[in-house]
């Protein structure tokens, strides 16, 4: 499967798609996990001790006078799977995490770690890893260069006002010709009974699953801990679990 | 004075802005507030609501995509894409916040 993350800051992006890839990667399947979110934050919620790692600017080389395509790709002889071999970090439960450069000093130095990522995303062979991507917060072109490649983009959303909002920007982002297979929202945080009720009827998207507010999870994320270490046995990381059967059934028909 | 809030996303940013913009104006201060953020929701949070919100996110929009009239100066610019919240917070949807040297349109 190949699923995205996308959704308002904070809505919890990255402790599901942490935990969302340790389930699956339990189940022995293999587990490639891209963050494309210059903020630090994944590695984490994975369980990963925190790590910058990322794309070195060696890995790239600048376009020459007269070629076309993007200003940096990967050097010649360096392919997709090559430098995911390379470049992606390896945790628990075999899960291998890929990192965009992490911002560190301004936005401009992250500019070849970036078209490296972009292009190994569209290189990269699709039946060797299922893929969970975590994407930037917010609403802006969240679905650039990941609405042909993701199967499933999950939406997160906070059943507040402001998070529906945000959702339904999402949604009618997503919502053109160009736009992913399939858009499904998780609500996050839940401390109410219609809230999946509440968030399908303002944000026209199918909920997949209601993750429930957790102060276990709360926790772990307070102290830095992946969800699924620190609260194996806590309601949020069981409706992940739940999502991950979901989605495995989904994906073979 | 003018304050910019910034900060993690989920961290309460636009909370944040929106009640120091209202405990101002309740002061007697003239208060603007312009929400600079990709994901503008500062509109619900000074209680304008979703609507308005949204028709101001619009007014953005079509600027960004270089089809609405722009203001014709600075004076303007909160008349034309403004509203009027609570408190007398005047509030606008910017796409960016521009700090030109003085003599500079």
């Amino acid at each position: 499967m190949r699923v995205a993350f996308v959704g308002k800051g904070g809505a919890g992006k990255s402790a599901l798609a942490g935990t969302l890839a340790r389930v699956l990667a339990r189940t022995g399947e293999p587990v490639l996990v891209i963050d494309s979110d210059p903020m630090p934050g994944l590695a984490l919620s994975l369980g990963f001790p925190a790590t910058d790692a990322g794309i070195p600017d060696d890995a790239t080389v600048e376009r020459a006078d007269g070629e076309d395509g993007p200003r940096y790709r990967l050097r010649p002889g360096l392919s997709a799977a090559k430098a995911i071999e390379l470049y992606a970090v390896a945790g628990p439960d075999d899960v291998r995490l890929l990192q965009f450069g992490k911002l560190r000093e301004h936005v401009g130095s992250l500019m070849r770690s970036q078209h490296a990522f972009h292009q190994i995303r569209e290189e990269l062979p699709v039946d060797r890893w299922h893929l969970v991507g975590d994407l930037p917060g917010g609403t802006r072109q969240p679905f650039f260069g990941w609405a042909q490649f993701a199967t499933v983009v999950l939406v997160v959303v906070e059943p507040s006002e402001k998070g529906m909002l945000s959702a339904r920007r999402l949604a009618r982002l997503g919502d053109d010709e160009d736009g992913p297979a399939q858009i499904l929202a998780v609500v996050n945080k839940s401390r109410h009974r219609d809230d999946a009720a509440r968030v399908e009827a303002g944000t026209g998207l199918r909920v997949a699953v209601t993750v429930p507010w957790d102060e276990a999870l709360a926790d772990a994320e307070r102290r830095g801990l992946a969800p699924i270490d620190a609260a194996p046995d806590s309601a949020a990381v069981g409706a992940v679990a739940c999502l991950v059967t979901q989605l495995q059934a989904g994906a073979q028909p | 004075m003018k304050i910019a809030v910034v900060g993690k996303g989920g961290s309460g940013k636009t909370t944040t802005s929106a009640i120091v913009a209202r405990v101002l104006a309740r002061q007697g201060t003239a208060v603007v507030a312009l929400d600079g953020d990709t994901n503008p929701n500062l509109g619900l949070s000074l209680g304008i609501g979703v609507e308005e919100t949204e028709r101001l996110v619009g007014m953005r929009q079509a600027l960004d995509a270089a089809e609405g009239e722009h203001a014709a100066d600075w004076d303007s610019l909160l008349d034309l894409f403004g509203s009027d919240g609570p408190d007398g917070v005047r509030f606008a949807v910017v796409s960016q916040i521009d700090n030109p040297e003085p003599g500079c349109p």
